[in-house]
């Protein structure tokens, strides 16, 4: 009984997307390209958040110390720092140090620091690492009171900024999504309506002989369905393309770029965008069959 | 089987299609719906099927009030149904086989019942050997054959049958009422609304008249009454 149902369905719902080709593949194609951006999106966002939180790991407050301090005054500004509550860790690093640290960071440029001769302008400083990057602010006010130090940085307003943007992509984000889904939604609805006129006699007969809503609805909600899940594979396909090759040119030439792995990212925006797809076309049919159906 | 009481339809715009119609049919008979154009009967015959739903007043089919029946119901009352329109309401794209298998496809009977009933109600209407043609090749009076076809295949008690002789000539409308007939003799009941007075005046079965959406007329043996 529910083979011989679904047979009917599936020859009735693949018959029509046969008839109406040009429409189908319309339909497919803007589902195709809207749920690509959808996915997309989603992927940058997912992306930004992982480097905002990667930066937001790595942060720390340097503590420049002034010239004039000797080793016992260092410990003791050091016990005093490690007391300080939310600090997880204390690192003092001498101006030679910093100096090696800075030649290297200069790389191949470092010759700039022959113009100096033998002076080092680099002051001895205290790494400081907060349990909990949203206590750093705290702590660095903490540090300024206390007077010991020439200077503090920290990179809370890079942070401060990053989370600002993440947040206003998730909005926009957000945004596109939904108007990206009203769009499928509205033209596979309209797909659907016009195989529905072209056959609304079938479904004027079928409802004199007395075949119920739901089986007068279903070959068109899996008319639905196919073209849904049509356009998300060939977002899928083109989604996964595209980001193996960011992944790839990333780990290949911008390894400081926290890049999120393609799995199990994709396995979940595949999953998403497929059920998405299923989810467009189903309603985008059933909404578009309801008008006919009164008889 | 079918008892309307009190039965009052206004349209939207006030129009008055039916006035305070009481009325009977019992099982097995054999009913002639006649009256000038828009008087009604069509309206009377829709509330049937309920496609359309009194203003006021009940319809019972089977002693059950299909006024406040729930929309999910509606298909289970018209598979008691047959149906049978003036255009004959066939799919072109359909041969006359699965025109036919197509009613009890939708009500999901099973393959082998299909194929039996269907080539049992194209024998009765005398179609068999056209099965497989298609609406197109077949004159208008076997179409309509097929349409009556369609509208027993599911051996509803009712069949409902709505000027089926408006576009046939004499001799194709005698046919067709003599397919009524033996419908008919079967037990199921048949209300048919037709303009068709030498049909009405030469079976000699219950006519029931509606003028301006009023019975004016009902009787057992009756003659169709108009100059046409």
């Amino acid at each position: 009984m529910i083979i011989r149902k679904a047979e009917y369905f599936i020859s009735e719902a693949i018959g029509s997307l046969k008839h109406n080709r040009l429409m189908a593949l319309a339909a497919v194609t803007t589902m195709a390209i809207s749920l690509l951006i959808l996915g997309m999106f989603f992927v940058m966002v997912m992306n930004i958040n992982h480097i905002a939180s990667s930066i937001e790991s790595q942060v720390q407050i340097s503590a420049y110390l002034k010239d004039d301090v000797d080793e016992q005054q260092i410990n003791d500004v050091g016990k005093r720092v490690a007391g300080i509550e939310g600090v997880a860790s204390v690192k003092f690093v001498d101006k030679e140090t910093a100096l090696k640290i800075f030649r290297e960071r200069l790389g191949e440029n470092k010759s700039i620091l022959e113009a100096l001769g033998d002076t080092n302008p680099l002051p001895n400083y205290f790494e400081i690492r907060a349990k909990d990057a949203t206590e750093v602010k705290v702590i660095a006010e903490k540090l300024e009171q206390s007077g010991d130090f020439e200077n503090i940085k920290y990179g809370q307003e890079i942070i401060e900024q990053l989370f600002r943007l993440t947040k206003f992509i998730r909005i926009v984000g957000v945004l596109v999504i939904v108007f990206l889904s009203l769009a499928a939604l509205f033209i596979i609805s309209n797909t659907i309506r016009i195989t529905v006129f072209a056959r609304r006699r079938e479904i004027e007969i079928m409802k004199y002989v007395g075949a119920t809503d739901a089986f007068i609805r279903w070959p068109f909600v899996l008319e639905g369905i196919i073209l849904g899940v049509g356009g998300s594979l060939i977002a899928l396909i083109l989604l996964n393309w595209t980001y193996g090759t960011v992944v790839e040119m990333a780990t290949r030439s911008l390894t400081f770029l926290p890049i999120v792995p393609m799995y199990p990212l994709l396995t979940f925006v595949n999953i998403g965008i497929v059920l998405i797809g299923c989810g467009i076309g189903a309603v985008g049919s059933g909404i578009s069959i309801r008008r006919f159906m009164r008889v | 089987m079918i008892r309307f009481e009190n039965v009052t339809k206004i349209y939207a715009g006030e129009q008055v299609a039916m006035q305070n119609i009481s009325i009977n049919i019992s099982r097995g008979e054999f009913i002639f719906l006649v009256g000038p154009s828009g008087a009604g009967k069509s309206t009377f015959m829709k509330m049937i099927f309920r496609e359309e739903v009194p203003t006021s007043g009940k319809i019972y089919i089977n002693s059950k009030c299909i006024n406040d029946m729930r929309h999910e119901e509606v298909p289970y009352l018209r598979r008691q149904l047959g149906i049978v329109f003036q255009d004959v309401r066939l799919l072109q794209n359909k041969s006359i086989f699965d025109n036919i298998a197509f009613a009890m496809k939708v009500i999901e009977s099973p393959h082998g019942t299909i194929k039996r009933r269907v080539s049992h109600v194209l024998e009765m209407v005398g179609l068999r050997d056209r099965m497989k043609s298609y609406p197109r090749e077949l004159s208008g009076g076997e179409q309509q054959r097929v349409a009556i076809a369609r509208a027993i295949v599911n051996k509803p008690g009712i069949v409902v049958a709505d000027e089926p002789t408006g576009n046939l000539d004499p001799e194709t409308s005698r046919e067709i009422v003599n397919i009524f007939e033996k419908i008919n003799a079967g037990g199921t009941t048949v209300i048919m609304a037709t303009h068709d007075k030498r049909v009405v005046d030469a079976l000699l079965k219950r006519v029931i008249a509606i003028e301006n959406g009023i019975i004016v007329r009902d009787e057992a043996e009756g003659s169709y009454g108009y100059d046409n």
